[in-house]
């Protein structure tokens, strides 16, 4: 129980307190032979910046091949006060990813006594990806995450990033999105935002939960693995939006009425 | 020589007296229970002297600052990996001192080739309903001073730490005698608290202060130190962390009141 700052490689860094306690499993890093497993994936996510911050929207299907494994899975995770992260791919990977984000950016707060900077954050998440490159050569856990977050101290302080499967980072512009139902979100996202009635960064917030609802749904007409709105069981996407005072979750009641007087 | 019983029990009692003498002219740290949560508060000059340890968890210090960090950096360790591989809710203040910093801390005091660790430790935990709040004293020998035994028993509202054991004295009468009921209470509590462990400690004042003399010597004293007041926050979601600084307002207009 060696407690100085000096421990581990770097200083701060949750990951590296995990790997030399044994408490996270290496992950086999060589290409083996493509499994049969049929594994879990989801998704349509989406994130686009509008007039307060950023809205990030995820539905909640989780398939199996052919087959709907749940209905209810949560894809858009609050990571910390001002960041949220949305997963398409191996749920199995990602929820695990989030965890050790979440943990890695709390325990570099409370160990050094500040905040980890925004470019940190978001280069936190590029390493895991490139870290689970080895399970991507093997044709599991795949995970492409978008990533935003609130940065008070620049001049745009609304920001979403996307990635790719090796751990690539890029920061959208407007909108971005992942996910099996990606195409058809993007699609929407790119055709309101030039002709639509105003640009996203325009919108009010009620305005972008709408577009949220109305994209998802159409990302959900043409792609099984995304989930529809269903009314009977009042399953809707989660909402996340992300302001200047924090992340806030966008309640069942709100998208339900929303829902019945603007999108049904 | 060390080998012999005689010499042992010699080189430890050296060593307190050593580590009694260093921690000394420590500065108080004050934790309050309240119906909001737990306020943690001490004056410094030159450092921070409380610091968040967990979701529900907070620490404050007296010693050498080297020693201070290497537990600070333990607890957060020790906190974190569990509330990794369990869950935060299987991150217990209990359970970390009494498995893991008291054996450590006693190690490390009687291994006498080896240095011991300068520091006396005040932990504090907020709970659902105060009567779970909990508090932890840790010495530099292992030693360890709660509360509280268990939840709901017999309990002191309050956990404190001082340079010497006269002065804990003097911050312990102040506080069994203060009535809480808001956050500008117990600022006012633990300010006068404070000031009389900080009197006591000095070195030849063995009577408890007159209230004047007491008043007089904490005008002196904030001229020369920082306040430094946190609050673990009751009833904050599970996903929030309960470790939040005490607006500046609230702290200097309680603070006005005694200069």
């Amino acid at each position: 129980m060696d407690g100085s700052n000096q421990s581990s490689p770097l200083a701060g860094d949750f990951l590296s307190v995990l790997k030399q306690r044994r408490l996270i499993s290496d992950i086999p890093n060589s290409a083996g032979n493509r499994s049969e497993l049929k594994e879990t994936s989801a998704t349509t996510i989406l994130g686009f910046k509008f007039a307060g911050g950023v809205l990030v929207a995820g539905d909640r299907r989780a398939t199996s091949g052919n087959v709907v494994m749940y209905d209810r899975a949560d894809k858009v995770l609050e990571i910390d006060r001002h960041s949220v992260m949305a997963i398409a791919g191996s749920p199995a990977t990602a929820w695990e990813m989030a965890r050790i984000l979440e943990h890695s950016f709390q325990f570099y707060r409370r160990s050094q006594l500040q905040e980890m900077s925004m470019e940190g954050k978001v280069r936190a998440l590029s390493k895991l990806l490139r870290d689970n490159l080895g399970m991507v050569i093997q044709g599991v856990g795949v995970v492409v995450p978008l990533f935003a977050t609130y940065d008070k101290k620049s001049s745009d302080p609304a920001k979403v990033f996307f990635y790719d499967a090796m751990g690539a980072q890029f920061e959208a512009t407007d909108f971005a999105s992942s996910g099996s139902g990606a195409l058809a979100v993007r699609s929407v996202l790119y055709y309101e935002n030039n002709w639509g009635t105003k640009p996203l960064r325009e919108r009010t917030q009620e305005e972008s939960i709408l577009l949220a609802l109305k994209a998802l749904d159409t990302a959900a007409e043409a792609d099984t693995a995304t989930g529809a709105i269903d009314r009977h069981g009042r399953i809707f996407p989660i909402i996340k939006i992300v302001t200047k005072t924090g992340v806030e979750t966008v309640g069942d009641d709100k998208l339900s009425v929303l829902f019945q007087t603007h999108v049904a | 020589m060390i080998d012999e019983p005689y010499r042992w029990v010699e080189a430890i009692s050296n060593r307190r007296e050593y580590i009694e003498t260093e921690l000394a002219p420590g500065s108080p740290t004050i934790g309050l229970s309240f119906s909001d949560g737990i306020l943690l508060l001490t004056f410094g000059r030159d450092r921070r002297k409380i610091f968040e340890i967990y979701d529900r968890i907070g620490m404050g210090g007296i010693g050498h600052p080297g020693d201070i960090e290497r537990l600070r950096i333990m607890a957060i360790e020790l906190a974190s990996t569990e509330g990794f591989t369990r869950s935060a809710a299987d991150v217990s203040l209990r359970r970390m001192a009494t498995y893991s910093f008291s054996p450590a801390l006693k190690q490390a005091f009687e291994q006498i080739y080896g240095a011991p660790y300068l520091a006396r430790l005040l932990f504090a935990e907020v709970g659902e309903s105060q009567e779970e709040d909990l508090f932890v004293r840790l010495d530099y020998d292992g030693a360890m001073h709660a509360n509280a035994m268990s939840a709901g028993k017999r309990r002191e509202s309050f956990g404190a730490i001082a340079g010497t054991r006269r002065g804990l004295e003097q911050v312990e009468r102040i506080l069994s005698r203060a009535k809480l009921s808001n956050l500008r209470n117990a600022l006012e509590a633990a300010i006068r608290a404070w000031g009389a462990g900080l009197y006591a400690s000095g070195e030849d004042q063995a009577d408890t202060p007159e209230e004047s003399v007491l008043k007089e010597f904490l005008k002196s004293r904030l001229e020369q130190y920082t306040i430094e007041a946190t609050l673990l926050e009751r009833g904050t979601a599970e996903s929030h962390a309960a470790f939040v600084e005490v607006p500046d307002s609230d702290v200097e207009s309680v603070l006005s009141k005694f200069r």
